[in-house]
């Protein structure tokens, strides 16, 4: 029988298909993929290092700086280890405030990768109307935070802004378009012909892989495992917060997909309940401390891509000893290179993107003074002299 | 404190759905093989320089989904010849964290054939020799 040859398609650090610096290495038998290998390390920057160097507090705005999708997340994470290690018990209200915030973050991510999932198939218009759409939930988490990337409103001990009535009810209205908008994009994913073409049977991962293979978050739940963090190991204020675990047995590219529009619609009402259940109180700290008991903490959290966990090492003093962050893309992209074999070449960007992969980039800080019209790159050294003072 | 046992052997709770063994590494195989079969999957490793001490620490955060629970097992190894065996044809999943904790720390893992310099380091200090994430790295 006539047999292909094996060709060797590096995709990426820098490709169209791939919207993040990551190579796959592809060797394919005509259009047959038959072998994946993940290359890595065009990113990485020592993150965990400077927090070792740095103070607790400046470490608090490290971790939210590890990526810019799930900023919030990743504060939460560092802060309620430190908060243990401090032996300090945020409020309620601070903690409902941030669960606010972190499910409108779930609710802007979800759409992004529907965005870019859409995007990949082919289907340019979906991707404009659903961006349109983020950009509303991007401004109420602006109305939270003052910041629609960077949310930084986590402080040991508490939030560092409180929500008023007004923004308040502002976020209750707004919650209604959005919710109709996410309906109609959960519609669109579910009966959309080119969608399903392109995304059913594509990257399916077995409920028993899923685990041997250490998948988290949307990954594994639709691959029929109902794991997340925010109902097995709640922290902020989910204990007490009713919401289903999306779960779905498929455990393809689309069943992925539709977990996470699901997913997205439970933190609608997640969100909703928070405001509308927000006790009363106080949630911003006037003062914090700043030096940690000797003792180690392992912090998870449920990031929009699946557990997020810190391990965090204290030997008392004023810097932790060691901060241990593993991000949930970690395992997601690492750990997933069966799933492209046997499907064909076209298959593999769709399959990456359905992983919802975060390998984030934010190295530096662009800084524009408007009255005098003038641009600045700031490097981090730049950046970490202006924290000193 | 309580106690939890898997197989033969007892974590102690450390903290709300967190429990933790020392293990000695002759024995480390052993009980990922028993976590393992109680639903978890591996959730990350944890290496923690100890100069001090002349050793490595390795944590294996495991979370079981019967339990909904951390598995912590802790182990050392010596900092001069930090050789650990793969637990990858175990947990297939374990591959980022031994690709990792071996570029950032040294830390050996015996049996695994994919192990590599510069999976996350660049090259200007893998080409020293140089593993970043130990205290006397100098980076």
């Amino acid at each position: 029988m006539f047999k292909m040859a094996v060709v060797e398609i590096p995709i990426g650090p820098q490709h169209p298909a791939l919207h993040e610096p990551i190579m796959l290495r592809v060797k394919a038998e005509g259009e047959e993929v038959v072998e994946v290998s993940v290359n890595t390390g065009y990113n990485h920057r020592g993150v965990e290092k400077l927090m070792e160097k740095n103070s607790w507090i400046r470490g608090m705005y490290l971790a939210g700086r590890v990526c810019g999708i799930c900023n919030a997340v990743h504060t939460q994470t560092y802060v309620q280890g430190v908060e243990k290690l401090m032996g300090v018990e945020p409020p309620p209200r601070a903690n409902y405030i941030r669960t606010v915030v972190m499910e409108l973050e779930r609710i802007h991510s979800h759409m992004l990768i529907s965005a870019v999932v859409a995007e990949i198939v082919g289907f340019d218009t979906l991707f404009m109307l659903i961006m349109r759409d983020r950009e509303r939930v991007m401004y109420l988490k602006d109305l939270v935070t003052g910041s629609r990337v960077h949310a930084d409103i986590h402080i040991v001990g508490g939030v560092k802004r409180d929500i008023d009535e007004i923004r308040r009810g502002k976020i209750l209205d707004e919650l209604k378009v959005i919710e109709e908008r996410l309906k109609y994009y959960r519609r669109v994913f579910e009966e959309d012909y080119t969608l399903a073409k392109r995304l059913t049977e594509v990257g399916r991962i077995k409920k028993a892989d899923a685990l041997s293979h250490c998948v988290v978050g949307p990954t594994l739940r639709a691959s029929g495992v109902g794991s997340d963090v925010r109902f097995d190991d709640p922290y902020a204020a989910y204990s007490e917060i009713p919401f289903n675990v999306v779960v779905r047995d498929e455990g393809d590219s689309w069943a992925r997909m539709m977990v996470r529009l699901e997913e997205a619609l439970v933190s609608v009402d997640i969100v909703r309940y928070a405001l509308e259940h927000l006790p009363q109180g106080p949630a911003v700290p006037k003062a914090f401390p700043r030096a940690a008991k000797v003792g180690e903490v392992i912090s998870r959290v449920e990031a929009p891509r699946g557990e997020l966990i810190y391990h965090i090492v204290s030997t008392g003093g004023g810097n932790p000893y060691r901060v241990k962050i593993r991000t949930p893309s970690f395992l997601n992209v690492v750990n997933t290179e069966f799933t492209y074999l046997g499907h064909r070449l076209a298959d593999v960007p769709v399959i990456f993107a359905s992983y919802d992969p975060c390998i984030s980039c934010t190295e530096r800080v662009l800084v524009i003074d408007e009255r005098r019209g003038l641009r600045r790159y700031l490097s981090l050294r730049e950046l970490a002299r202006w924290g000193a003072t | 404190m309580a106690e939890l046992s898997v197989g033969s052997y007892s974590f102690r709770e450390a903290g709300p759905r967190r429990y933790v063994a020392p293990v000695d590494l002759e024995r480390l195989r052993e009980v990922v093989e028993l976590l393992v079969r109680e639903d978890s999957y591996l959730s990350m490793i944890s290496a923690v320089d100890l100069p001090k001490e002349g050793a490595i620490e390795l944590n294996y955060v495991f979370w079981s989904i019967k339990h909904r629970a951390a598995f912590i097992v802790k182990t050392r190894v010596s900092r001069e010849r930090p050789v650990v065996p793969t637990i990858v044809d175990i947990v297939p999943g374990a591959l980022g964290g031994e690709l990792e904790t071996y570029d950032l720390f040294g830390v050996v893992f015996e049996g695994n054939a994919r192990l590599r310099r510069g999976f996350l380091v660049p090259e200007d200090l893998t080409s020293k020799g140089v593993y970043p994430m130990r205290k006397d790295a100098g980076v």
